[in-house]
């Protein structure tokens, strides 16, 4: 069951959180919203899930409008940052609960309740309370409890955020395996750029109560169109340069200290425009190669991160850049040190200032 | 306010909830404030400001709060301060402070100061063998000494909880950068506990200047505000509706602006509590151990007095009020038992019920300000604050003035003294119930919602249960406050209602001791079987919320 959005408003009293917000998450799709706090992505979901009313547009689960209708009839599966299990109850009455609230009793109940626990590798653990669970285990009983009840849609608001960074990349795998295996429709919000990346089919990257841009985890990391979203997901250098046109489809950016040939990722032909380079993209040789876009530049600071170098290069002209390197000896350069930068103008790219 | 807020049952429910309080808190208070300009002849304030009895009665009651005011301060803070930074012999007992405040009404710690230091008490008569005299008791060297050995216990709550949550790195910084000990102390610690202290002397002094039973027992003829509008309210013939409502008035005024005052203070310095880990107890032992543990111990044992004295002269034949010491006998609890076991059976059900409405009650009510916030919560939460500012009488005079007569005439019922109940208990549950429910995050009741059960279920279903424990605790602790519920009672009931201690009040009144002792005790029994069982038996921690 897809969700469509439509020209959605949501306020806070007075202060707009979300105007005019227009998604569509197609059927079965690993829907991410991806943003810093405060950009409005939980405010989305929760709008998606009812508990924040809307003030205009639309909310529609696969063509049915949702929008007035309360949380507890949306036929949701939510899974809390909190995991928000109940302490009170056992983790087979914290499962069943859903289904009892369906109306769902007895063995056919405890069937799918058990079905559901071994799912996620807690068949075992059906009698203990909460507080006796590790975080990794009550986070595996929320999903249960999610999708006993085989929701329409499903909605996890930074689901990892409280785990440590192993669990995380275990329990990652556990959320898109039950997800495929289901064919449910998932709204994932997170503000961790490698979960939405290694999760997700499609990612809205948020800011401002807007989607600014959406795409698969490839686009918005290998074409970002815009400074923000380049910046978010992974990092960036964001040079301001003067344009000019160049054959091949080729863009010529002049940065101040050097001209740079990058490709042309504008909207709309501009005279001004963002460089985009990523550190992981930038070459550090100790002098220019044949073949080679190469800017002089001078080492001015170096932080050694063990499988990386990041160094802070001076390009002149108060322009800095943050270049990594990772080839064997990736920290040989120095600070005071004259280098070379080498810039593939297949991975630079000039966007919309 | 939008129009989905309408179509919850939760704007429905605040609305009732304001109504309700609306009529049982801000109207009987509208009523006195009223009341006391209304009526025939001179304005109630005009004939405050010309009878002298009048003026006295509030000039004493200042006196007397602020004496006891400050003793209490001079206990309380010197005996926080050693029992959270020091271990001493004797140190154990102190932790059983709370419990003594608790579980010994008013009524029965003046009725026991009495049988000691009375007229015929057993210490005047003692002393009186090797000629010694001792003032009497009656007037202000009673009724300071008694107030102040009760009230000292809410200084020394306060000031615990200050001085174990204050940051003992202040203290250590403060001496690193280069002042001894001693000074370090007095300028780090002592303006960062300061407001704690101040609050609850000033708390004290509320209690002081409402205190009806002690007031009552042991004024004699020293004119007091409390005891006057009590005799205007119940006055032979008829009762002078002005003057009880302008004296209450009084009392009103005086709460009010101590409570002001208070939070003036308070936003006046700005001051950060600072919490922080607090620091270990010191062990002091041999002169020092003793030096502190002897005056700390006299303290507690002072305090524990009255339970000893009642339990004693419950057993102890009398002669009407002629107490026979060293005779024992059964016959006055056979009293409380068998023979007019009313008052007993008044309060387990008085008590019972109002327990029951104001857990119920401060339960919904403090979900609807915490949880599910519109516009009418904020002016609920004023408004269950309100009985703070009303003493007991006040309170009781507010009521009967309400509801005495007219569409709802609720006097002569028990109806009337479960309202006073409920009414008095208010804002300490409320208190109570917005704290628990703080700690209860929102997503809990969303996961529930989530799940497909509607918001009211997901209340009784989700929420209910987590905050239970400390409904019981609160439960407990309202229990213990309204079973020896007696200022605002005694001005509501009517004959074949009393209550324990109403009986014991009127048993104290006739001089008969004994009695009055056995009642007492069963009092005493009443309320503390609810905790020693709720602490043994359900491991429920009464006493970490107040």
């Amino acid at each position: 069951m897809g969700i469509d959005i439509s020209d959605l408003s949501v306020a806070y009293g007075t202060e707009k959180v979300i105007s005019g917000l227009t998604l569509n998450i197609p059927e079965g799709c690993f829907f991410t919203l991806l943003g810093p706090s405060g950009c409005g992505k939980t405010t989305l979901l929760r709008t998606i899930a009812g508990f924040v009313p809307t003030c205009g547009g639309t909310i529609r689960f696969g063509g049915l409008d949702v929008t007035r209708l309360p949380p507890h009839r949306r036929a949701i599966g939510m899974v809390f940052q909190d995991y928000a299990l109940f302490p009170d109850k056992t983790v087979v009455q914290n499962v069943g609960y859903g289904l009892r609230a369906r109306g769902e009793k007895g063995t056919a109940a405890r069937l799918k309740i058990d079905e559901a626990l071994e799912r996620v590798g807690l068949g075992a653990l059906g009698d203990r309370h909460p507080a006796a669970l590790s975080g990794g285990q009550r986070q595996r009983v929320a999903l249960a409890r999610a999708l006993v009840i085989k929701p329409q849609v499903l909605l996890m608001d930074e689901p990892l955020s409280n785990l440590d960074a192993k669990l995380r990349i275990q329990i990652r795998e556990t959320i898109t395996e039950l997800q495929r295996e289901a064919n449910i429709t998932t709204v994932f919000v997170t503000h961790d750029q490698e979960e939405a990346l290694s999760m997700s089919d499609l990612v809205g990257v948020m800011n401002r109560g807007a989607v600014e841009q959406l795409g698969t985890p490839q686009e918005i990391y290998a074409r970002p169109l815009t400074g923000y979203v380049a910046d978010f997901v992974g990092s960036a250098n964001r040079l301001s340069a003067d344009l000019r046109p160049h054959a091949q489809g080729l863009i010529e950016a002049d940065i101040g200290p050097a001209r740079i040939l990058a490709s042309d990722a504008l909207v709309a032909p501009a005279e001004k425009g963002l460089l985009i380079l990523r550190p992981e993209d930038l070459k550090i040789t100790p002098a220019a190669q044949e073949g080679v876009q190469s800017v002089p530049a001078t080492v001015r600071g170096r932080q050694y991160l063990g499988a990386k170098t990041s160094y802070r290069l001076d390009l002149g002209g108060a322009i800095e850049v943050t270049a990594e390197s990772h080839e064997t000896g990736h920290d040989r350069y120095a600070p005071g040190d004259r280098v070379s930068l080498g810039i593939d103008p297949a991975l630079a790219r000039v966007i919309a200032k | 306010m939008t129009a989905a807020q309408f179509r919850t049952p939760w704007f429905w429910l605040s609305l009732l909830a304001l109504m309700l309080l609306s009529l049982f808190v801000l109207y009987p208070l509208l009523n006195i404030l009223t009341a006391s300009f209304l009526g025939d002849g001179p304005s109630g304030w005009m004939r405050v400001i010309e009878t002298p009895k009048y003026r006295q009665a509030i000039a004493n009651t200042l006196i007397l709060a602020s004496a006891v005011t400050v003793i209490c301060t001079l206990i309380g803070v010197p005996l926080a301060y050693v029992t959270a930074r020091y271990t001493f012999p004797g140190k154990a007992l102190i932790a059983l402070l709370p419990l003594i405040t608790l579980v010994i009404p008013e009524v029965i710690a003046a009725q026991t100061w009495l049988m000691m230091l009375g007229n015929n008490g057993l210490i005047t008569k003692f002393l009186r063998e090797f000629g010694i005299r001792l003032p009497s008791f009656y007037g202000w060297f009673g009724l300071i000494t008694s107030m102040s050995f009760i009230y000292y216990t809410y200084v020394y709550i306060g000031t615990v909880a200050a001085i174990s949550k204050f940051d003992a790195q202040l203290e250590e910084a403060a001496q690193s950068l280069g002042t001894a000990p001693v000074l370090s102390r007095l300028r780090v610690m002592l303006p960062v506990i300061l407001p704690t202290i101040l609050a609850s002397a000033l708390l004290v002094f509320t209690m002081a200047v409402g205190n009806f039973a002690i007031s009552m027992i042991l004024s004699h003829r020293l004119p007091l505000l409390s005891v006057a509008t009590y005799q205007a309210a119940v006055a032979e013939g008829a009762s002078d509706i002005t003057m009880q409502s302008t004296l209450a008035s009084v009392s009103v005024l005086i709460v009010m602006s101590v409570l002001f005052f208070n939070r003036w203070i308070v936003r006046r310095g700005r001051f950060e509590i600072v919490q922080g880990r607090g620091a270990r107890p010191a062990a002091l032992r041999g002169l020092g151990g003793l030096a502190v543990g002897r005056p700390s111990g006299a303290v507690v044992v002072i305090s524990l007095l009255p339970l000893v004295t009642i339990a004693i002269g419950a057993f102890t034949r009398s002669r009407g009020p002629v107490m026979q010491w060293g005779e024992w006998t059964f016959d006055n609890l056979i009293r409380v038992f068998v023979t007019a076991p009313g008052p007993l059976v008044n309060s387990l059900v008085y008590a019972g019920v109002a327990t029951f409405i104001s857990i119920v009650f401060s339960a919904l009510v403090s979900y609807l300000v915490v949880k599910k916030p519109n516009i009418l919560t904020p002016w609920i939460d004023y408004v269950s604050a309100v009985p703070l500012a009303l003493s007991g009488t006040v309170l009781g005079v507010g009521l009967l003035a309400t509801f005495n007569s007219g569409w709802l005439s609720l006097s002569g019922t028990a109806s009337i003294i479960v309202l006073a109940y409920v009414v008095r208990r208010m804002p300490f549950g409320m208190r109570n119930g917005q704290a628990v429910l703080h700690n209860i995050p929102n997503s809990l009741e969303e996961a529930s919602i989530s799940l497909g059960v509607p918001p009211v279920q997901s209340f009784f279903k989700v929420v209910l249960p987590v905050m239970l424990p400390a409904v019981a605790s609160a439960a407990i602790l309202t229990w213990t406050t309204t079973v020896a519920e007696l200022s605002a009672s005694i001005l509501v009931y009517s004959g074949g209602r009393e209550t324990l201690p109403i009986q014991i009040f009127r048993l104290i009144d006739s001089g008969l001791m004994a009695y009055a002792s056995a009642y007492g005790l069963v009092l005493v029994a009443v309320i503390l079987i609810p905790i020693i069982v709720a602490t043994k038996v359900f491991g429920i921690d009464v006493f970490s919320r107040r």
